[in-house]
């Protein structure tokens, strides 16, 4: 293989996390409808910011975070600004406590990711409620949390050994 | 995967410079936010969001196709175990709607028969523009659905947007090849309305509820909205046109009547922007018969719909025709609509072009119709 070859697997093995975190967006502005819309789209997005924060920030700079949460404010057309503001939120979140969650079983990571979740859920929330000068319904916001923090192990499972074995290029 | 990052603990050299760039991102991201909020409608968000809007149809486009697929299999198995439910309303509905096609006959040919008499004014022209929903925003707060018609179909920023059960929203933000409609369950969504049965003007007001009901803000006499009135656009402020099926009132408080809507977010997948354009007062002047104001109601074009009669007294005063709007709906509803109905049926993306002729009601009767109406708000 040239090394202009290499270096360009190089590169798109490191942007595999913000593609995730892309086609998470895209996933969250495409009616996927699951269950005849009974259930809210995972936001896949937080589990790719989490996960990556947490195992490989290198991997997942902040600018790629600021990307993706403002690819999907466009897409979903609310404020701008918003989303990135949360990302980078769960990425504060994940930094600070990564020292402790690092080599730990996973289902304790997975209820970091619930507490990340949640906190952010009250900020999103809060945030929203003001904006409208109303307290909003947090029903669907529940809903589509509770989603995500269940689906959280399938995609930390695939991601884990994404990573293992494209981004880390093992 | 427990173990993942544990060896490559020592190689987090960069948490110091992420922690910066973090930082910095997050500043960016809440100045962007505050001024976002401030001017929402700035040229500069607004370009943003259009140039977004653009490049993702494609994706959305290419991706859309297969999820309908697949959910029109999902849908199919659901609807199997559901069937004898579905037959038992659906015979309902047939029964209801049978009384309607007598009702609409009738009213048919007492309507030539007005139109003969030379009073009947043409409402103004509207080309009706079908789009297929490519996307929609699955945030919690955020209800908005992305559809493949631009302006260069025609879209323009404020028109209603209906699928075959009532209106849904109207569009926001448009790009050349995809536009947003904000639907009326978004907090950010007002739209004039008006309540059948207790002659009400009010503005229905988004309330980001799952269970999509909206909250009337009373102007006047609420105390006689009650469960069970249909609800319509109410054609004030010119934008949108007048007797769009909205919903059916489902509660009533002392401040509010939430709204149950007749649209099934869930279900939308071809929807109908109606190109309105508000009538000419000075048109109305030296051609209206007198009284009667310009037809503001029908969002359809052909004058020999002789539908476009009663749904033009309305606006003109207020209690007296409202009940004009199912009736433009049943009448249309038996004959007249076949043909435009066919597109929809076989779900023909083209933009207006087969049915550029027809009215809301024409394609959707049921969406008009007030018992069946009722029934969903039950």
């Amino acid at each position: 293989m040239s090394a202009r070859a290499e270096n360009l697997a190089r590169v798109a093995r490191a942007a595999m996390p913000t593609l995730l975190g892309v086609i998470g967006a895209l996933m969250l502005a495409s009616p996927l409808r699951l269950f005849q819309g009974s259930l809210p789209t995972p936001l896949v997005p937080l589990v790719v910011v989490y996960f990556w924060s947490l195992y490989s920030p290198g991997h997942l700079p902040a600018a790629s975070i600021f990307a993706i949460g403002l690819i999907q404010d466009l897409l979903s057309g609310g404020p701008l600004g918003l989303w990135p503001a949360i990302y980078l939120a769960v990425q504060y979140i994940a930094l600070s406590q990564q020292s402790y969650f690092l080599g730990r079983e996973v289902h304790v990571v997975w209820m970091g990711f619930a507490v990340a979740a949640m906190i952010v859920s009250v900020i999103l929330w809060l945030f929203m409620s003001l904006f409208s000068g109303a307290l909003l319904p947090i029903g669907g916001l529940v809903l589509q949390m509770m989603t995500t923090i269940a689906v959280y192990p399938v995609f930390a499972i695939v991601f884990g050994s994404l990573h293992r074995r494209v981004v880390i290029e093992v | 995967m427990d173990i993942l990052g544990q060896e490559r603990r020592e190689v987090f050299g960069g948490r110091s410079n992420s922690q910066v760039g973090l930082l910095v991102f997050a500043l960016v991201s809440l100045i962007l936010l505050l001024s976002s909020l401030y001017a929402a409608e700035a040229s500069v968000f607004k370009k943003a969001r259009e140039t977004a809007l653009e490049a993702a149809s494609p994706v959305l486009a290419f991706v859309s196709g297969p999820i309908g697929w697949v959910r029109d299999r999902v849908g199919d198995v659901g609807d199997y175990f559901r069937v004898l439910d579905q037959n038992k309303a659906l015979r309902e509905e047939n029964a209801a709607l049978r009384q309607w096609e007598d009702e609409a006959r009738s009213l048919r040919s007492i309507i030539a028969a007005l139109e003969e008499l030379d009073v009947y004014e043409a409402p103004p022209s509207a080309k009706p523009i079908n789009a297929f929903v490519i996307g929609e925003a699955n945030d919690a707060y955020a209800h908005s659905m992305i559809v493949n018609a631009g302006s260069k179909d025609g879209v323009a920023p404020g028109l209603a947007a209906i699928d075959e059960r009532g209106m849904i929203g109207r569009i926001v933000d448009v790009s050349s090849n995809a536009s947003r409609i904000l639907l009326l369950n978004d907090i950010q969504s007002r739209i004039p309305v008006f309540v059948e049965g207790s002659f009400v003007e009010g503005l229905l007001v988004g309330r980001s509820t799952t269970n999509p009901s909206i909250a009337i803000t009373m102007l006047a006499n609420g105390d006689r909205i009650e469960p069970g009135q249909r609800v319509i656009t109410s054609g004030a402020g010119g934008v949108l046109p007048r007797g769009l099926s909205v919903g059916v009132v489902s509660k009533v408080t002392d401040k509010e009547a939430t709204v149950e809507l007749t649209a099934d977010y869930a279900r939308t997948r071809l929807v109908r922007i109606i190109n309105y354009e508000f009538p000419q007062v000075e048109e109305a002047a030296t051609e209206a018969t007198g009284e009667i104001a310009p037809p503001p109601a029908a969002p359809a074009t052909q004058p020999a719909r002789t539908v476009r009669k009663p749904a033009a007294a309305p606006q003109a005063s207020a209690p007296a025709p409202v009940a004009t709007a199912p009736v433009t709906a049943a009448v249309n509803a038996p004959a007249v609509s076949a043909p435009a109905q066919a597109p929809l049926a076989t779900g023909a993306p083209a933009s207006g072009a087969p049915a550029a002729d027809a009215t809301a009601a024409d394609i959707f009767p049921a969406a008009a119709s007030p018992s069946v109406a009722v029934d969903e708000g039950d």
